[in-house]
Order: C-alpha cells, then structure tokens, then sequence
C-alpha cells in the first residue's frame, strides 16, 4: 500500500451550499501531506469526513486501505487533533494521556511510561501531576498533542496543528512532525500558513471553496507554477548595467530587486536572448536565474480570486 | 467493549477522587444527622422556671398549685432532659399590691412570670399566667394542668368527692400508633413513619437529579471541548454513553453503599446514640426497613437513575452549553419532581390512587415507589408490574437518546429544533 488516504469525488452538502465539491486526493504513505487553503474553503471538513465524524453525502474513502465509515477501528490507526481545542480540564495531566492512550487499546502501563517520556521531551516534565487547567493555552495544547500521538499512530491528522503556539513550540510540533514521518508514518495537516507548509511538506493539495485548485509533491508545484521572472545580477553594477535596465523594454517588464534587477519574460520572450545582451555589457553577470514562486505567490496566483470565504450557514448539522 | 471500561474508569476515578465527593458524602449524612437531632436537643429546652403565684383563691388551691408544680417527677418516668422543673413561692396579697413588683423582678430576671389565682377561679375556671415569654407551650401547658388539676380537686371536694379516685374514673385514653406491614405489626409511629417515606423518596429524587446532572456536565465537556470527536474515532458513540452513564452510576452508587454502611452502624449502636445525643428511646427504629423493601428501593433508584441519566446524556448533547441546557433541564426533571410536590398525598395514602398511578407511570414511579415502598406494605404485584414498566421505559428511552446522543455530540452550530432532532432520530 503505498497511499495512506485516497479521496475519490467527496462532496458534503449543507442546506444552501456545498462545503466540499467533488474532491479527489491521494496522500503518498510515509510523507508530510499539507492541505491549504483559505479559512472556509472546507479542510476542517474534510478532515472531518475522514474521520468519520460527519457523514459524506458522496464519494469514496480510502484510509489506510479501508473506508472508515465501514470499518471505523481503522481509526484507531490514526491521532486526530481537532481544530478546536480541548482536554479535560479537571484531569491530571499524566491521566488525560493515558487515558486516550487506552482508548486506543494501549496497555495501561506502557501508556504510563510513554506518556512519561513524552511530557520530558515537550519540556512538561514538571507538570506530570497538575491539572489540566492550571497550564497555560499552549501548554495545555502540548498536552492534547501529546494525547494524540501517543499511541504512535500510523496517520496523524492535525487540523491547524500550528494555531496558536509560539515559535519555540511551532519548532517543537515541526521536529515532532518530521520525526514521525522519518519513522515511516505519514503526517496530514491543514493550514493557511503557506511558508510553514513550504517547509513541512513533501506533497499538497490547495483547496478554495471546497474545490481543489491544485495538488501534487511540492517539487512538480513549483515546477508547474514557475513562472516567467528572471533574476539579474551584476559582480559590480555599472552605469552600462543601469542605462541597459533603464531603456531595455523587448524583453518585458523590468523592475530594480534588491542589488540586481527582475525581469517578467514576456511570451516568447527568449531568456538566451537575454543572456546574450547581459554578456556585452561591462561587468560580468553573477547570477542568472528563474525565480523560484514562493507557495505563498503560487497560493495567491491561483486562489486570489476566491478567497472569498464561504461559510456554512447558521444549522444544526452533522 | 475494553474501551467502555476505560471511559467507565475515567468517570468513576476522576468523581471519587474529587473533593466535592468527598464532602458530599461526608456532610450529607452529617447534616441528616444534625435535621435529627437538633429539633429533638432544642424540642422544648428543659430547664427552671421561677414562678410566683399570686393566690387569692379559696384556701387550698393555691398551696396545691405550688405542690404540683414542684413535685418531683413520678418515679420509673424517663429520664427526659426536656423536662421542665419549677420553683414556686406563693404570695397572698392582692394583685394590685404586687403587681408592679413582680413586672420588676421579672423585668431584673429574678423570676420567670407569675401566676394569677383569682377570688373567684374555682367558679369561673379564669386564671392569669403573666411572663418574659408565653410562647413555650410545654411551659403553658405545664402551668396550665397545674392549676386546672387544683381547681378541679377543690371543686370535687366541694361536691363531697374523692379527687384521686374521679382522677383514676376520667384518665385520658392514650392512642398509640405503629404500622402494620405483611409480616404482622411493626413499631413505629404516624410521624416517624412520614418521614421515613420523605426521606427515602427524597433520597431517591436526590441522588438521580445530582448524578443525572452530572452525566449532562460530563457529555457537555466533552461536547464543547471537542474532545468527543477524538473518543469517537476510538470507540462508538453509544459505547461511550454507555460508559459515561455506568461510570457515574456506579460513584452514586458507591456514595449510598456509604451511606448505608453509616446507616447500618448507626442502628447498630441505636441505643447508645439515642441516650447520647438525647433523642426518645426508639427514634432511630424507623431506619428498621425489611430487606425486601431496601432491594425493592433500590431496583427503582437504580432503574430510575439510569433512565434520566440517558434522558440527561441525549439533553447535553444536543445543547450546546450549560446556559441552553438549564433552559431545558425542567422537562426533564419536571416527571421527577411531581412525587415530591405530592409527597404528603403519597406518604399519607400510600396505598391510594395518586400514589398508585404515580407509582405505575415509568417516570413518577422511582420516587413514588420509594416513598410508598418506605411507608406502607405495597402490594407485590404492583411493585413487579411498575419495575417492568420502568425496565421496558428505560430500554426505550436509552435507544432514542443513544440516536440523539450519538449526532448531538458531534453536532455544531445553533441548538437544533425538534424537526432536526427528529431527523437526527432517522439519520442515526
């Protein structure tokens, strides 16, 4: 098996509007798969349908080869943080871990030990035995973290894992994340921080409005998504360097980019062309690149116009 | 099933262990405790009066007044610590003489209030009793038998009467009072048995709203925390309704078996606690209950408890926080109460119809049970037909609120409407 979690066609639909549309993913086992989009474009959803919290009106689902709303003890597999937060609030820290260990069939002992070793390596080592709502918020998440992972499941499902920690924390989760998926497990998380799921990444899925806009390894993204910018720079920069930049209009738009210039190729534009002007001015050319679309340029390229957010109407559903 | 033993563990752990149980536990009986015994210690006090009595009546009455109000109490009489006892001095002028005189000594406190025997008290049957307080009736009455046995002797005397002899010809008819149950006649009186009834029914009533409240707390955690989302995707809803309810369960019942340990050595030890705590001999014989009825009790407690348990797990999912759940909390508890608003028709017609009614409808029935089973011998058939009744009520009730509990705790957004609750119905 080599997909974790395949959707094939899921659609959830509330009175009035679509949540999710027709949505198709594969997630590669043993990768960090990111799902981004803006708030509202249906991720909280989909997870959702995934764990088979809400039902799907449509579609199939495959995780970790078996549907589970068929076979729910496939979730068993899987660690699931919801995006809204919460643990009980009158346990012990220790108890809360252990008990959503046993949950997951974890002998009572074994949980103990780990749930040990897990609050060390969080920096909670000194909270083992406080309760729950003397922590503070993020380390109260740290705990529920904790609770999710410790049974170390095959499939971690994180909505917005990144929500509301701070840097050193948001560093923590990444090891955490990395870690697990260096152990051959695979990490799914949603997100609407582009730059952390550029780093965090192996394979994405961009989704507005229920739809998905694009989705792939992170690599093929970018290759897809490259663009047509140049970048110029110069050993020294001459006054023939900048008179060339000033008058130079055949090859498209140019604009001053930190110590050099940027170039949007126009279509037919050829960069060899280009490359051959550089060559004849007085200074030698130190850099001569495309650039590479950061996910953020890529996300706003293809989702800006729908980033309208599209939410869910005031119902009781499920 | 490992996983509605682990959420069964978690509810019964992490109640027990808490101090609000703790205290629960403790105090209540202290506090039944203390609703006994104080009114018995405080009855009516005990203690001296200092009396004077003004006597201007015929010659003899007033001498007999003192004399009996100052007798000793009649040997083998109980040793009664409410018992009044009197000092008596008798003065002979005229009231007028002394009357701003004895408003002084009772007003410095030297005497408690004086008696007035007017000339004409024999023929009259009008005498005056002035003091600091007129409210303690077993001091009035004291005063009053006093002079009204003085009187009387002076007027059978005068008729050529024996006075002992028309005492013994027109003694008062003591009533007793004890009930009789299906294994022949039982002590206890009217009073001892209502509140025996009250208290058992209230007991009952108590401990199903106090724990069925907290299954609501518990489903509302986990509901607003979202934490339910994560226990869903580890075990089935119904599963962990069924957990939670056995869970909270077991702390209530755990807190009666307590509670009737207390209970136990208390009657066990009836007699030293009576003398010492100074109640009347006997007035712990009420908590002797046939253990028929204490299994019958608890059948209906424990059924009763675990059809509003799931009546409260299916309200707390499908509000969505305390404030929306007490909007509704009085539809569920509205059933309970009715028992309790009816408690002295029920208690002092145990065998009547309201009380038969009530204890046959599956939602009365566990504190009307109760309060009928501790005050009167119902009959068996009854209990049988009414605990099959809640048996099959419970049954149905558990498989509608499992549907509305297993969509309600995953729900979000605004309360739903009873449409929507009966499309959950369908959809679960």
């Amino acid at each position: 098996m080599n997909q974790a979690l395949t959707l094939e066609g899921v659609s959830k639909r509330y009175s009035g509007h679509t949540a999710v549309d027709d949505l198709s993913l594969e997630v590669p086992a043993g990768t960090i798969y990111g799902i981004l989009g803006p708030n509202g474009a249906g991720k909280s959803t989909t997870l959702r349908m995934v764990m088979n919290i809400i039902a799907r009106d449509a579609g199939r689902i495959s995780l970790l080869g078996g549907d589970p709303a068929a076979d729910p003890k496939i979730l068993r597999r899987v660690g699931f943080l919801p995006e809204e937060r919460g643990v009980y609030r009158k346990m012990k820290v220790t108890d809360v871990i252990v008990f959503f260990a046993e949950l997951k069939g974890i002998d009572r002992r074994k949980a103990r030990t780990d749930a040990d070793a897990w609050l060390e390596r969080m920096g909670l080592g000194d909270w083992k035995q406080a309760k729950v709502e003397t922590l503070s918020k993020g380390m109260q998440q740290k705990v529920q973290f904790i609770a999710t992972v410790i049974h170390d499941p095959d499939l971690l499902i994180l909505d917005e894992p990144q929500s509301g920690l701070d840097p050193v924390n948001q560093e923590v989760l990444r090891d955490t994340m990395l870690g697990a998926r260096d152990r051959g497990k695979t990490v799914i998380f949603s997100t609407h921080n582009m730059e952390q799921a550029e780093q965090l990444c192996d394979s994405l899925c961009i989704i507005a409005q229920g739809k998905k806009v694009l989705d792939g390894h992170l690599k093929d993204v970018r290759r897809e998504n490259l663009g047509n910018t140049w970048a110029v720079e110069f050993d020294d920069v001459t006054d023939a360097a900048r008179a060339f930049f000033a008058r130079e209009t055949r090859f498209g738009p140019v604009a001053a980019h930190g110590d050099g210039w940027r170039i949007e190729l126009a279509n037919g534009a050829d960069p060899r062309a280009l490359m051959a002007e550089l060559a004849r001015l007085d200074t030698p050319v130190v850099r001569f690149e495309r650039v590479q679309k950061s996910l953020h340029e890529i996300f706003i390229d293809r989702v800006g116009g729908a980033v309208t957010p599209n939410r869910r109407r005031e119902v009781a559903h499920v | 099933m490992s996983e509605v033993m682990t959420v069964f563990r978690r509810e019964f752990l992490e109640r027990v262990r808490s101090r609000s149980f703790l205290i629960g536990t403790v105090l209540f009986p202290v506090f039944m405790a203390a609703m006994w015994i104080i009114p018995a210690r405080m009855g009516s006090g005990g203690g001296t009066r200092h009396l004077v009595v003004v006597d201007q009546a015929p010659a003899g009455v007033g001498q007999a007044v003192v004399q009996l109000l100052t007798a000793p109490p009649p040997p083998g009489a109980a040793d009664d610590e409410d018992r009044f006892t009197f000092t008596a001095e008798r003065v002979a002028q005229p009231l007028e003489q002394v009357k701003a005189g004895l408003i002084g000594r009772v007003q410095r406190k030297e005497i408690d209030g004086y008696v007035y025997l007017p000339p004409d008290v024999v023929q009259r049957s009008k005498a005056e009793y002035r003091a600091r307080n007129v409210a303690n009736f077993a001091v009035l009455s004291t005063v009053q038998r006093a002079v009204t046995q003085a009187v009387q002797a002076a007027r059978l005397q005068a008729a050529g009467l024996d006075g002992a002899q028309v005492a013994g010809l027109v003694k008062r008819v003591e009533m007793g009072t004890g009930r009789i149950t299906d294994k022949g006649e039982e002590g206890g009186s009217a009073t001892s048995t209502f509140f025996l009834g009250y208290i058992v029914g209230f007991l009952v009533y108590l401990m199903i709203l106090l724990y069925g409240m907290n299954v609501l707390r518990s489903v509302l955690e986990e509901k607003t925390n979202k934490i339910a989302e994560v226990i869903v995707s580890s075990m089935k809803a119904s599963h962990l309704m069924l957990g939670k309810i056995l869970g909270v369960g077991a702390v209530a019942l755990l807190q009666v078996g307590i509670w009737g340990a207390m209970m136990g050595f208390t009657t066990s030890r009836s007699d030293t606690l009576t003398r010492r705590f100074g109640m009347p001999a006997g007035a712990l014989d009420v908590v002797h209950v046939p253990v028929g009825t204490v299994v019958a009790v608890f059948g209906f407690f424990v059924l009763g408890f675990l059809l509003y348990a799931a009546l409260y797990a299916a309200l707390g999912a499908a509000v969505n926080s305390e404030q929306e759940a007490q909007q509704f909390q009085m539809m569920v508890m509205m059933p309970l109460i009715i028992p309790m608003a009816l408690v002295f028709r029920i208690v002092s017609d145990p065998l009547g119809p309201v009380a038969t009614v009530l204890g046959l409808i599956p939602f009365t029935s566990p504190v009307t049970m109760a309060m009928r089973l501790a005050s009167a011998p119902v009959p068996p058939l009854q209990i049988v037909a009414s605990l099959a009744l809640l048996a099959a009520t419970v049954l149905a009730v558990a498989w509608v609120a499992g549907k509305i509990y297993r969509v309600g705790i995953l729900s979000t957004g605004k309360r739903p409407t009873l449409a929507e609750l009966g499309q959950w119905l369908r959809m679960a």
